[in-house]
């Protein structure tokens, strides 16, 4: 299984790379929604049903549709400047240095022991004498990994129907926000408006 | 197999590789907002973003055996999709009153 998040992971990161290097903006949009398909497949792989239904139709369904929508409706040129220049080079220094403390971060930075997290920073002296330190992060024994039913729509919408009652609504809000202000947003503007 | 009841078995030590990949579509992201000078491609690295950050939810979730991840996961879908929509409106609008579609002449907050 972890081959096939291993190959599944390798194929998201070069859908976002053609996201990235893509001069026409279209072929961006199809690399995002090859990259979304794969993650919607990590998903599914770590149980996450509801979360899998969710991306497709949210993500590849309608906004991806929305971004090729209004693509076609634009018809954006292609950039017409090198991408490769100072910035990118920019890019690629911040690149490397995330990647890198996120990495660092994930496998030496945080260790787990019995029922809680212990946060460490990277480079500090660790005590390993201490038998709840572990080498690796994230040492989990497999029956505390495979044990659980937690990600299939009962158990999600039971939690987010109770616990999480007050985000819920709140997203509601969020939403009608977001409706009267994108149609607030692309009103005809009056020629006056603009000139003044 | 994948869908059937039993959660099949899943070794710790995927865990990594989900966080790594989490991490590296994160910076695929950022070097995607820093370098590209069409809006709409870097609304599409910050997708790409919020997508990573949620793999990582859930990876934590999955490990934790705990549904909260997945919630959060959910919480930041609804917020992209508010925030395309804005997103999109607003490049439409800049669109109709003639500007270039370039980031670096987008640079002052007025018509």
């Amino acid at each position: 299984m972890t081959a096939l998040i291993i190959v599944v992971g390798i194929l998201a990161v070069v859908g976002a790379v053609g996201v990235v290097l893509s001069t026409q903006p279209l072929y961006s949009a199809l690399s995002l929604v090859f990259s979304i398909g794969m993650l919607a497949i990590l998903y599914l792989i770590l149980n996450a049903q509801l979360l899998f239904a969710v991306q497709l139709i949210v993500y590849a369904g309608a906004v991806m549709v929305l971004f090729v929508f209004i693509i076609a409706l634009l018809n954006p040129k292609a950039e017409d400047r090198p991408i490769l220049d100072v910035r990118a080079v920019v890019a690629f220094v911040a690149v490397i240095t995330i990647t890198a403390a996120l990495f660092a971060t994930a496998h030496n930075g945080i260790t787990y022991s019995g029922s809680n997290f212990r946060g460490a920073v990277v480079g500090a002296s660790h005590n390993d004498q201490d038998p709840a330190y572990t080498k690796h992060a994230f040492d989990f024994k497999p029956a505390d990994v495979n044990s659980g039913q937690a990600g299939n729509v009962q158990t999600v919408g039971g939690q987010l129907f109770t616990v999480f009652l007050l985000p819920f609504e709140i997203t509601s809000l969020l939403l009608l926000v977001a409706a009267i202000g994108a149609v607030y947003l692309t009103r005809r503007v009056p020629k006056t408006e603009v000139d003044t | 197999m994948i869908l059937s009841a039993d959660p099949f078995l899943l070794a710790p030590d995927a865990f990594p590789p989900l966080l790594g990949l989490s991490a590296l579509l994160f910076s695929i992201g950022v070097a995607g907002v820093l370098v590209r000078r069409n809006p709409l491609v870097v609304f599409m690295s910050i997708e790409l973003m919020l997508n990573a950050v949620n793999l990582a939810f859930i990876s934590f979730g999955r490990f934790l055996n705990s549904e909260e991840g997945q919630i959060f996961a959910f919480m930041v879908i609804v917020v992209a999709a508010a925030e395309v929509v804005v997103g999109l409106a607003l490049i439409t609008q800049i669109f109709r009153i003639g500007r270039r579609l370039d980031v670096d002449d987008l640079n002052e907050m007025k018509l």
